[in-house]
Order: C-alpha cells, then structure tokens, then sequence
C-alpha cells in the first residue's frame, strides 16, 4: 500500500496534503461518515432550525431572512413565536403523543410478531436459514409505496378480505378496517417487521447452544429456558429492534396518509399539510425540530442503556 | 455378598467380582449422523462410585458418547438406562444425570452465585433453602469470595470450578464431565485433577470423565475405556490398560511404546520366541502365550522397561547392540534415541538419578540394549 502511494507522484502529493491536513490512513476512514453527517445531516438540520425561527411570509422563499444588514448595522431578528404556537394549538401536541403511542405500540406488536420469527430462522439448519432471512428481506425489492397501497386493496369494504369473509358466510356487511386506526398500525407493522427481525435473528443466531443445553441439563423446561436464558440475553435485540420501528413510525407520513382516517393525526400529515396546503415553512421547521428532540431522548436512553448492559 | 464400606470405588472393584448391578448400563448403543457413524456398538457397564474416563484421540466419539447419556443426543440403536431406570425417550431435564461442559456453558448474564441456584431453582426449591445450599458448594470449591461475581470476570481455572458447583449443587446420581480439566494450563491441571478426585469421594457421586489426556484418565479414574473410531477397545483399570494393552492401537495410543513386527518361531507352554526383521536375533518371551507356530504378531516394548548398558548384561537373552544417535534431557528422565544393527531406531528412557552424571551414556557410543523376558507384551492384534 504504503510502496504504490510512495510511487505514484499525484498520490504521494495527496497524501502528502492529507498528512498536513492532519488526516492519516484511520483519520480519513472516520472523515467520510463525518463529511457525509456534515454534508447530509448536519448542514440541512442547520437551515432547517434557521427557518423554525423566522417569520412566515408570502414571498419566495416563504420567509423572512433572519439575518438583515444594512450596511452598518446587523441586526438578527430570532422568531420564537413558531415554537410557541406549537403549545398554543392543542392539535401539534395531540398530534405528537398520538404518533408517539401509535409508534410505540406498533413497535411492540411488530417485536412480539418478529421474536418468534427471528427465532425460528435463528434455529434452521444452514440452506433454510438463508432461504428465511431472503423471503424477510425480499418486500424491500418492491416499492414500499406499492406495498402500503396493495393494503388498500386487501382492506376496502370491498376487497380481498371483506370479499373472502363475506363469501365464507362469517360476516353479511363488509367489516370498515380502511381509513381506522387499525389499518395504520397494520401498515406500520407489516412494513416495519423487517427491522424488527434483522437485529433480533443477529443476536439470536449468536446465541450459544450449549447454553440452552446446560439449561435443559440443569432441570430447566424448554419455556423456564426461554425465560429464564435466551430472553435475558437477547434484550439488547430486542431494544435495537424495537427502536428500528419506533423511530421512523413516529414520523411516518405515507402510511396514516393512504390507510388511516382523516382524524389520524400523526406528526407526519401535520407538517405535511403545514408544509405544503398552509406554505408556513417556520411553523413546519419548528415541527421538524422538535420531533427531532422527541426523538433524541428515546435513543439517548438506548444508547446508556446498550453500554450498560455491554460493560457490566 | 458384603456390604462395601462407603468409600467409593478406590477400595471397592465391583467390575471384577461382577456380583453387583451395574450403575450405568449402556447397551449395543450407535449413533449415526446421516451416513457417518460416531459411536459404533458401545456396550458398557459402568459401577456406583466410579470415576470412570472415556479417553480417545479427537473426533472419536468420546463426546457423542456422554451426550447420549445427557439425553442431548438419541441413540439411533441401543438401550441405556441409568439406576435401573430406561432413559429410553426422557427429555435431559428428566434425566438424573447432570454434565459439565467443555466449554463450561456458564450463563454469561449471571452472578456465580445465581449460576450454581440455577438448577435448585428449576426445581421448584425455595430461595432461601437454594442459597444455603450454595453457599455449602461455594465452600467445596473455594469460591465464597466470588459469589457475586460474573463468568467474565474469573479466570479460566475459577470458571472451571464454578461449571463443577453448577454441575454438582442437585447431587446428581450421575456426574458427565467433558474435557473438565481441558481448558486449563498443565499445573492448575495436575492440582484440580486431585481436587476433582477428593470431590468424586467425597460426594461419593458417579462420575464419567471424557478426556483425550492419558495422563489425566491413569490419575483420575478407577477404570478407562479407550475408544477409537467410534468403538470402545478395551476397558481396564489403569495399570492393566497400561502394562497388559489389548491390541495395538491402545499399546500405542497410552504411552510411548516400541513396536516390533514378527512371527512365532518357537511355540512352547512356557516360552515363545518372535523373529522379527528388525532385530537379528529372535525375542524371547518368558511365558506362554495362546499363538500358532509362524503365525504373525506384535511385540510392543515400553522405553522406561528396557536398560542401557556399556557391557553386553550376562545372562540375559533379549540383549541387541546399538549405537546412541541423540539424547533428550526432561529433567526427570533422559529419551535415549538408539540404532539397531539392522537401521530400527527405538527409543529407552533413564532415570536420571543423580545431578551429575559424569559417567553417563552419550551421543555415539556403542551400547547394549537388553531387557527382560516378560518386560514386553505380545499382542495379536
Ligand atoms: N451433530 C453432529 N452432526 C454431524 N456430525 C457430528 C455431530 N456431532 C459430532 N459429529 C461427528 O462425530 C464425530 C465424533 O465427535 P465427538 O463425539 O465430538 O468426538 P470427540 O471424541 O472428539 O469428543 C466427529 O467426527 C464429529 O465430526
Ligand atoms: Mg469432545
């Protein structure tokens, strides 16, 4: 490595460059997720925040600059009033906790519906595992949009199911699932399932056998072993999986939008509709950013409670 | 019959007056996984109180073997039962045996005082009653500072030690140990394996030890069964495996051992003589041994068993000439390389007796090798 950049004029030059930079071989592996944060993450969070504070307006861009100078004097006028307005209108903080138990409860059904998946597919022989893990993976090579409108199909009063039940004689009037509650948190789920499993099957296949041997060898019951050894051990799949659902489900936007109800008041339509229908960009930002915040806490407790149960 | 004192195997040798019902009886068991065969036809008989070593080189299915008894595996044929009891079909969380681990399989996520509770507390026991209990086997094995402790932060021989407790707090009828004493440098090793005997007495629990250390089954056990390629070869007590092996392979396989290929010249009840291509005169054995003239055997020669000498011994028939090609210095002992005329290199070990040994026998001198006529065995197969 070192003999072909040493060789090569235009790269020694570069790495010479680099050197001066203060950016070695391990120096420049980390600068790439950092300039990709910077770049993708950081900088638009950044106008994101300097739109939540400035005034609406109708104009191109729908804001005032919060940054004015006439020539002598600079003046920056700070517009906190958006942030306050989230707490004046009941509708942002109902908006906000509904889309917090919506998460939240379909990241338990999905880590309920996803344990015992990930187990079996833990425990297969080796061809049958990967054939598993492919089929959990394989909804992604559609569109997820596809996918959430397919729903429709199945859940209108007259689709698939509504079809199937009525033919079968169990129900004479079609059931109403789409546009409930119902069908948001079966969109969520079905969609988010995947991240579910993924972490789970990796902690789960790691899991060492002879453990559960020794459980049994020590009187344990297949459930006592479950309970009392794999479950325990498992946790911190559990919590990964649960957070790859609860996390982007708090935001979710296409899937209240085509399944649910009109009164299904999630965070997502709420800046959409403030984004798009009411072109208040500030008010939208202030919403972005304080998701955002909504959002930091649970990972902050992830995060003490992953390193806690790694050292000790 | 008379009642043997509580003492455990060490002084009790039901195998040989076979009056007694066997602890353990495993019956023409095989397993196969898919077309291989892992253990082939095992019969066994194994006694209450014994400590009983499964030896064998790796991957002959010494661990199958154990794990059959544990219920983790099924026989594919063959009975074993356990007590008198049929382990037939029984779950390992029915069965009165309990295993140590090669690995230890301790649970990574408890304390090691919760890890020794844990099978008292599948049981139904009561906390406090499991905990006393504990607290009795942490004093077994030394471990009462450690209660609190998790697997991570032991070391290797105090990991060992808390799989031991786990295994032992529900005094199972029949201990299975695999590899106990495996992961272990050599001198914690030699220390635990007497800890691990004194514990088997003290107890007075059946233990069936699988290891692939010779040394560690001769120390440990009141019998050994050898096995290889699946089969048991021979069961013996230890002195017997080592000084009267069955074939070949246990001869060489326990020990070092200097094998001569030859045929029966002289056939008498009392005497035979082998003539063996590697030597230039004939070995004479001092006993009968059940052989027809000419027919073809082995003659297996320990080095410990055989003298170096300067002068050609007097009076003794199985003496040859051969020059030293290298000395190994032990410590102990000295490995003596040494050429027969014929080109045959065999290897004899002395003691070293003294610190210095001005005298002793060195690289390229003409030595005789001689040894006794019942120091060698003759073995048929
Ligand atoms: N579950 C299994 N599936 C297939 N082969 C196995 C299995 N367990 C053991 N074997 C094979 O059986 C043979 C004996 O294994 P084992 O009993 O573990 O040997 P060891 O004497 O070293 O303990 C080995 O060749 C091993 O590869
Ligand atoms: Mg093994």
């Amino acid at each position: 490595m070192t003999g072909v950049i040493d060789r090569v004029a235009p790269l020694r030059w570069t790495a010479r460059g680099l050197k001066w930079l203060g950016l070695d071989g391990r120096g420049l592996v980390v600068a790439v997720p950092v300039l990709w944060l910077l770049v993708f993450f950081l900088i638009p969070f950044l106008v994101v925040a300097k739109i939540s504070v400035s005034e609406a307006a109708i104009a191109l861009p729908p804001y005032l600059p919060i940054f004015d100078w006439d020539g002598i004097v600079a003046t920056i006028t700070l517009n906190l009033g958006n942030y306050g307005y989230l707490f004046e209108d009941p509708l942002y903080l109902r908006a906000y906790m509904f889309s917090i138990r919506v998460a939240f409860v379909s990241a338990c059904i999905a880590i309920l519906v996803a344990y015992p998946m990930a187990l079996f597919i833990a425990r297969s022989p080796e061809p049958r595992r990967s054939v598993l893990l492919m089929l959990v993976i394989l909804p992604f090579w559609t569109s997820f949009l596809l996918r959430v409108y397919a729903w429709q199909g199945f859940l209108r009063s007259n689709g698939v199911i509504n079809n199937f039940l009525m033919w079968t004689g169990l129900i004479d009037q079609p059931l109403v699932m789409l546009q409930t509650d119902f069908a948001v948190y079966l969109g969520i789920v079905y969609t988010y399932l995947p991240f579910a499993i993924l972490p789970l099957y990796a902690n789960l296949v790691r899991l060492d056998g002879a453990l559960l041997e020794a459980s049994a060898d020590l009187g344990a019951r297949p459930w006592a072993t479950f309970v009392h050894v794999t479950l325990p051990l498992s946790l911190s799949g559990v919590l990964a999986g649960f957070m790859l659902v609860f996390v982007p489900a708090i935001g979710e936007f296409v899937i209240p939008e085509l399944l649910g109800g009109p009164d299904t008041l999630m965070i997502g339509r709420v800046l959409w509709s403030e984004f798009f229908s009411n072109r208040d960009w500030p008010v939208a930002s202030a919403v972005a950013v304080a998701m955002l915040v909504v959002l930091v806490v649970p990972i902050m407790l992830l995060r003490t409670v992953q390193s806690r149960s790694e050292d000790g | 019959m008379e009642t043997a004192p509580l003492q455990g195997a060490a002084t009790t040798k039901p195998w040989r007056e076979g009056t007694e019902e066997p602890f353990v009886r495993i019956g023409r068991v095989t397993k196969k996984f898919g077309d291989f065969t892992a253990v082939n036809d095992v019969s066994l008989d194994i006694y209450k109180g014994e400590l009983f070593c499964l030896l064998g080189g790796s991957g002959c299915g010494k661990s199958t073997l154990l794990r059959m008894l544990a219920g983790f595996e099924r026989p594919t044929e063959g009975t074993i039962s356990i007590d008198g009891q049929d382990m037939g079909q029984l779950a390992p969380y029915d069965r009165p045996t309990n295993m140590m681990f090669q690995s230890y399989a301790l649970f990574p996520h408890m304390s090691v005082e919760k890890n020794i509770a844990y099978g008292l507390l599948r049981d139904g026991m009561k906390k406090p009653e499991a905990m006393e209990k504990v607290a009795d086997m942490l004093r077994l094995v030394q471990l009462e500072k450690f209660a609190a402790r998790r697997p991570d932060q032991l070391s290797g021989g105090q990991r060992q030690r808390v799989a031991l407790a786990r295994s032992l707090i529900k005094r199972p009828k029949l201990l299975l140990l695999d590899e106990p004493l495996g992961a272990l440098d050599k001198k914690l090793r030699e220390e635990t394996q007497f800890e691990l005997v004194n514990i088997q007495e003290t107890l007075g629990i059946t233990f069936i030890v699988v290891t692939h250390d010779q040394e560690e089954a001769m120390t440990l056990s009141t019998r050994i069964g050898v096995m290889d390629a699946g089969e048991i070869v021979q069961v013996d007590e230890p002195p017997a495996i080592y000084e009267h092996p069955a074939s070949r392979f246990v001869a060489d396989f326990i020990g070092s051992v200097n094998m001569f290929e030859g045929h029966v010249t002289d056939d008498e009840p009392d005497y035979i003589r082998i003539s063996s291509r590697d030597l230039g005169q004939d070995i004479h054995v001092g006993h009968g041994v059940s052989c027809s003239m000419g027919q073809r055997l082995w003659f297996a020669m320990r080095p410990e068993k055989m003298r170096l000498t300067r002068e050609k011994p007097e009076g003794v028939i199985n003496a040859f000439p051969a020059t030293v090609q290298d000395v190994a210095y032990m410590g102990n002992l000295s490995v003596y390389r040494v050429k027969l005329r014929g080109g045959r290199v065999l290897s004899a070990t002395r003691a070293n007796l003294t610190r210095h040994e001005e005298d002793g026998i060195s690289w390229d001198e003409e030595v005789w090798v001689s040894w006794g006529d019942t120091a060698g065995v003759v073995l048929t197969q």
